[in-house]
């Protein structure tokens, strides 16, 4: 499908800036939208205002106190990060993390997975103005965030991942494998009534169709990644890949228009499929230990690990020397998604570029780490 | 000496009945934002809601006792007496459909009530353009040294995007309400509201004949176009212009605001049960009460649409608006069959 979204190269008239602080927008960022006739014609978009330095007071502690530091990159996808920077210091001291441990992380991962696509279902269907939608995901989503304050002790942070293995808090036992079996039964309930629901509604789809479409060619052009770029037709999941996931089996789903709706409607069919990933971890849930503590710290050089998360692509790297951690790195999926969604908003009208930027499943809080000094004093309007 | 008393007593009474209604109005209006949000929406969306009295009673009240500080416009002075001239305007409407002032004859008319509408309208207008607010291009943030595209395009704030859509709404988007007005002005053959009443009660209320019923259908569309509600909020959407021409109203100024909407919805429902029901918004008349339970049935068909539809662009809004006017159009000219 093509959204007509040819970037002009003559001079546009009007600039309609938005944000830092927006009401479409769940983060602080700048979208520059250049109109003409409120359609978009090029737009800008640029983070920067939310600055934390992880990384940098990363550098230096000890490996285990920055695992844990990682989860608070994202309010959405905690588990993600804390999961793949336990995975680089796995990698680099070899160490065997027990099947039963290796289980939890995947339902904990994918319970996040549902939560982070509910969200996004909810935030999409405010920004669309329907605020009935976004009320019932929200309320499909507590199901979600209770079974991860059951396993974890937290709604947001639940810090289920440590170096060779997972916390003992998050043990899984009879009573809460049974709320997960029905939590899974409820959620697919709901999300099914709702998909239909939603695909049948005359209005909804005239807003959703064909709005902020990318074709595979744009996709590959600009490196998108996640449920972003399967919206467009191609099969790329890393799931596929991580041995992890190897015991279970799942679809990688995949839409054609690459638009508003092929988005909506990647997340709502990537929810059955996350459920029948933890139903199949519940029931094959192997006996034993969830923790390898018999590993020894030693000196690594730089360590890769790359993870399928809800948006995408996650990069972790470090290296460990006296066990403290030195030159880390951390790539979430929505920095590489950026220039497809500037790009998803030329073409559109302005009430949908908001919503062209909502579809790639924008987080730009987690992204937002580099540092930026404005030379503000002498208004030399110069970055450094 | 008897004549001039009773002369003196009629005007006693007609001014009874004027202050009577106009209370009776504000009264009723300040619940109206409630129950759209309370017993509707609220409910739709399966939440609690708000308090029943807290979107069009107590918010303005609260709203009266808070700072006021000075909004990022131009003309900061008149950009805040726009609320309050809207809401004198909307008062007017209100008045010139009471029987008591029929005697000024072409200001009880459906051209001076259209006329005011019309002007209630261009009041977004101005509101939009008087504001500046630092939600767009007054951000602080050092944009234009950042690789910019276009530096030589001009900057727009997005209430300026809202006031091109106020102004769209004032060329075609209010067409179906006006077009509605006309069909028991076609059938009555007259303009003036007495002749339409006058109408209705010899052959009966317009709203139950065929051309009635459409036009009914049309007059409430138009009402939630003109009402700016959800799907037809093209001019405070939240996903670009946010609260639109609204966006820099605080204190006292918001509350004129809120009570301005609530108001309206009870002279729109007034209108309508003047046109198409014949029934004249009167104190001293016993169908004050259909007045009311329009007023109030209005709000909660409003919330209903509302609650299960997304919000409109040009590309949904212009064909939906075209098929209302052509239906308004039918109607009249089964009015006048």
């Amino acid at each position: 499908m093509d959204n007509n979204n040819k970037i002009t190269t003559q001079v546009i008239e009007t600039e309609v800036p938005m944000g830092t602080v927006h009401s479409a927008a769940l983060e602080p960022y700048r979208l520059r939208l250049f109109v003409e006739d409120e359609i978009v014609r090029d737009a800008e978009l640029t983070i920067g205002v939310n600055h934390r330095g992880i990384e940098r007071i990363m550098e230096g502690l000890p490996v285990e106190k920055a695992n844990s530091l990682t989860e608070k990159v994202c309010g959405i996808c905690s588990n993600s990060h804390i999961w793949n920077s336990c995975l680089v210091a796995e990698k680099g001291l070899e160490i065997d993390v027990p099947p039963r441990a290796e289980y939890i992380r995947i339902i904990m991962e994918e319970l996040e997975r549902l939560h982070s696509h509910l969200l996004y279902l909810a935030h999409g269907s405010e920004v669309l103005g329907h605020e009935t939608f976004s009320m019932r995901l929200f309320y499909i989503r507590e199901t979600v965030m209770e079974l991860l304050r059951m396993i974890g002790g937290n709604r947001v942070q639940y810090g289920a991942s440590i170096i060779g293995g997972v916390r003992p808090r998050c043990e899984l036992n009879e009573m809460r494998i049974q709320k997960i079996k029905e939590g899974m039964d409820y959620i697919e309930e709901k999300v099914l009534e709702f998909a239909d629901r939603f695909i049948r509604d005359p209005m909804v789809m005239s807003r959703i169709s064909g709005i902020g479409a990318i074709t595979k060619a744009d996709a590959r052009r600009l490196a998108t990644t996640g449920p972003t770029l399967r919206a467009t037709g191609i099969e790329v999941d890393l799931r596929r890949d991580m041995e992890q996931y190897e015991p279970f089996e799942f679809d990688v789903i995949t839409q054609d228009t690459g638009d508003v709706k092929a988005n909506l409607l990647m997340r709502v069919l990537e929810i059955p499929e996350s459920i029948k990933i933890i139903r199949q971890a519940i029931k094959d849930l192997p006996e034993g230990k969830i923790t390898n503590r018999s590993w020894e710290m030693q000196d690594t050089d730089i360590i890769r690990s790359y993870i399928e998360v809800p948006r995408g692509k996650l990069y972790h790297s470090y290296k460990i020397e006296d066990g403290r951690l030195r030159n880390s790195i951390i790539r979430t999926p929505s920095i590489t998604n950026i220039n497809t969604m500037e790009f998803a908003c030329i073409g559109t009208h302005i009430t949908d570029a908001q919503l062209a930027v909502v579809q790639c499943d924008p987080c730009f809080t987690c992204t937002d780490r580099a540092i930026q000094i404005v030379d503000h004093p002498f208004r030399k309007n110069r970055i450094i | 000496m008897q004549i001039v008393d009773t002369d003196i007593s009629m005007i006693l009474i007609s001014l009874v009945a004027v202050i009577g209604t106009l209370i009776v109005a504000f009264a009723v209006s300040v619940w109206l934002p409630g129950i759209e949000r309370k017993f509707v929406q609220a409910r739709i969306q399966q939440r609690v809601g708000p308090p029943i009295s807290s979107p069009g009673f107590m918010a303005p009240i609260k709203f009266f006792f808070k700072q006021a500080m000075t909004p990022n416009s131009p003309m900061p002075q008149l950009y805040n007496a726009l609320p309050l001239i809207s809401l004198i305007i909307v008062v007017f409407i209100l008045l010139f459909l009471m029987p008591q002032m029929y005697f000024l004859g072409a200001l009880a008319s459906i051209i001076a009530v259209v006329g005011l509408l019309k002007v209630e309208e261009i009041m977004y207008m101005f509101m939009g353009s008087l504001s500046k607010s630092v939600l767009s291009v007054n951000m602080p943030f050092p944009d234009l040294v950042k690789g910019a595209k276009y530096v030589d395009a001009t900057r727009s704030f997005i209430e300026e995007i809202s006031t091109l859509r106020a102004f769209r709404l004032i060329a075609f988007g209010s067409f179906p309400l006006y077009i509605a007005l006309f069909v028991p002005v076609a059938m009555a053959r007259s303009i003036y509201l007495k002749d339409i009443i006058a109408f209705q009660q010899l052959n009966g209320p317009v709203l139950f004949t065929v051309a009635g019923a459409i036009g009914a259908i049309v007059y409430f569309i138009g009402f939630m176009i003109l009402m700016n509600e959800y799907p037809f909020a093209i001019m405070k959407t939240k996903a670009d212009v946010m609260e639109g021409p609204y966006l820099e109203y605080m204190s006292k100024y918001r509350a004129y605001t809120y009570i301005t909407r609530g108001f309206l919805i009870f002279v729109l429902a007034s209108l309508f049960a003047t046109m198409f029901l014949g029934i004249p918004p009167n104190i001293f008349n016993p169908g004050i009460l259909v007045t009311i339970a329009v007023a109030i049935l209005f709000p909660i068909f409003m919330a209903v649409m509302s609650a299960f539809s997304p919000i409109f662009t040009f590309r949904q809004f212009y064909p939906v608006v075209a098929a209302t006017s052509i239906l308004g159009v039918l109607a009249i000219v089964a009015a006048f069959l």
